[in-house]
């Protein structure tokens, strides 16, 4: 509990530095910003069962990128193209992460990964459309569905 | 400065009337939150644009709160104002 | 060489925005135009801000550009799920291609 108190001290001090671009005249006034979002972040997202692996970040921050450069490529292309370049429909995926934080990231991320974009999560169950059936979605959501067990250090 | 920022700036905002243009005639209230979310995305872009292209850093402020002040458009409308056969 | 580099990504960003907006404007339902909105648009908006973070003269300058993308990113996803999600508990159909 007080680690991660600290730690979200810290994470949030580092962003008032950051939004006061480096000036520090303003000191008191993000010294309230920072108390006061630290505790509304307590209590709104308690310190959950499922931890982040802080090794983890950056190659699943890589993984994020690249993968969302290239999303917004094929959708730019499918845009220029028009109408033809589509085939929608909707899948369901089975998810074998834990429920809370890392389900929760897997839906939101999904819907920045190429062609998939999250409709519905239900339990274990969520639900995407896809801007082209014919693309290998699931063994893409697979992959990230990985990428996420290691982020939170859980076993599949 | 590179000196594109300010075309580029503009070709933005070109972008973001067509898109208006044709959000007065979309045909339902979704198509219409699409173009307001479309709003914030290019509206942070023309205005970190701005910033640096010369209209001083104050506007990176006003871009950080209008991508989150379309953030919460859109959950608000999503949440509780598109409600079902109003006009779909 | 920075110039060139910061010029190339903010014209990169432009083609992306534009991509997005056109996306909005020809794909058929609310779900395609969210993809268009929620991928391209955002790629442009995160070249345009490394293109201008690569100007900043301070560190926090431009990590305070930097800042704003995982901001834009976190919010696009959350509420294309939120506006995806109601679409389909308000019972809109996805659009399919005609069999031929």
């Amino acid at each position: 509990m007080i680690p991660s108190l600290l730690l979200r001290f810290l994470l949030f001090s580092v962003l008032w530095w950051v939004l006061a671009e480096g000036r520090i005249d303003g000191w008191w006034l993000g010294a309230v910003a920072v108390v006061t979002a630290t505790c509304v972040s307590v209590i709104l997202m308690p310190p959950a069962v499922h931890r982040l692996r802080w090794g983890q970040i950056p190659s699943f921050v890589l993984f994020f990128l690249r993968n969302s450069v290239r999303g917004g490529f094929q959708v730019a292309m499918m845009a220029l193209r028009g109408r033809a370049a589509l085939q929608p429909g909707v899948l369901e995926l089975q998810l074998n992460l834990p429920a809370g934080g890392p389900r929760v990231l897997m839906t939101n991320v999904i819907g920045l990964m190429p062609g998939t974009l999250s409709v519905e999560l239900a339990e274990d169950r969520l639900r995407v459309h896809v801007l082209d059936e014919r693309l290998p979605i699931e063994a893409e959501a697979g992959e990230l569905e990985a990428r996420i067990s290691a982020l939170f250090g859980v076993g599949r | 400065m590179t000196g594109f920022e300010l075309p580029i700036a503009f070709f933005l905002l070109c972008n973001l009337i067509v898109a208006l243009l044709a959000a007065a005639r979309g045909p339902t209230a979704a198509d219409r939150m699409l173009t307001a979310l479309l709003f914030g995305s290019t509206g942070t872009g023309v205005l970190v644009l701005l910033a640096y292209g010369g209209a001083g850093q104050v506007l990176v402020d006003v871009a950080l709160l209008l991508a989150l002040l379309a953030a919460i458009g859109g959950i608000a409308f999503a949440r509780r104002a598109w409600q079902r056969g109003r006009d779909d | 060489m920075i110039d060139i580099l910061s010029a190339v990504l903010q014209i990169a960003g432009a083609f992306f925005y534009f991509a997005g907006t056109l996306g909005l404007l020809r794909f058929p339902d609310v779900y395609s135009r969210l993809h268009a909105l929620a991928k391209a648009d955002n790629l442009g908006l995160g070249c345009v801000l490394i293109g201008l973070a690569l100007q900043a003269e301070t560190l926090a300058g431009s990590l305070k550009l930097l800042l704003i993308w995982p901001l834009a990113l976190a919010a696009s996803a959350g509420v294309s799920y939120a506006i995806a999600c109601r679409a389909d508990s308000l019972g809109v159909a996805p659009w399919r291609k005609e069999k031929h």
